[in-house]
């Protein structure tokens, strides 16, 4: 399986998600490594702290909530035979 | 509110195709100017209008060609597949003769046929109005 860039901030994440969900359900969270940057009400606000602070590197904004929602599609456009991650 | 009106010559075949440019994110444009970083070309692309898909998706080749590096990861369901694990990228997506821009996360995956390049959905759709009007070979998009 190939190896997702973005596992040291999806740890982050899992350690603190009961804490980001009692004090910031439903917001989005900016992640760079281990450290939680910051919450924000929008996608778009935390990836404009992200780029400030970081420019064009990875880092993770991720909604929080309970259970992660996947996103749906009802066609076959969407090739699943060949992996998403590169 | 700006609005772009397609006539296909096969709207039941082809679907409501557009054609339309995709860019660095205002913010990152911003930046490079900032640091007199070389800002790349716009990509122009046919993008589907696509109800049934929640989110836009766009294929991997794009992000890469602007240079670009994720800001997240999800999980997508297909008809043939479940928790399939892909990369989003905040772009912008314009069609700069009608003056409609919408700026946001791009899930990046690998789509059928050599055609279409990138499908938008219903998450753009929140914010815009798309008429569809079969018989006449016709549809409308709108962007607020």
């Amino acid at each position: 399986m190939t190896k997702n860039i973005f596992l040291k901030e999806l740890e982050t994440y899992e350690k603190n998600k009961q804490r980001l969900l009692k004090d910031s359900r439903g917001k989005f969270v900016l992640i760079k490594g281990e450290e939680i940057i910051n919450v924000f009400d929008t996608y778009s606000d935390a990836v404009k702290v992200g780029i400030d602070k970081f420019g064009n590197t990875p880092f993770l904004v991720k909604q929080i909530l309970e259970v992660d929602q996947p996103q749906n599609f009802t066609s076959n456009l969407i090739r699943v035979d060949i992996p998403c991650l590169p | 509110m700006p609005s772009v009106t397609i006539n296909s010559s096969d709207l039941e075949k082809e679907g409501p195709i557009l054609e339309v440019q995709f860019l660095i994110s205002s913010d990152l444009e911003k930046k490079y100017i900032e640091e007199k970083k070389a800002i790349p070309e716009p990509i122009t692309v046919k993008s589907l209008i696509d109800t049934g898909a929640s989110a836009c998706v766009i294929k991997k080749e794009i992000p890469e060609a602007l240079g670009l590096k994720p800001t997240g990861v999800t999980k997508i369901n297909t008809p043939s597949s479940k928790d399939h694990e892909c990369y989003h990228y905040f772009m912008r997506m314009l069609i700069p003769s009608h003056g409609l821009i919408y700026e946001g996360p791009f899930i990046s995956a690998p789509l059928e046929g050599q055609e279409i390049s990138s499908l938008i959905g219903r998450d753009v759709l929140k914010n815009g109005i798309l008429i569809y009007i079969g018989y006449m070979n016709q549809f409308t998009f709108s962007l607020f």
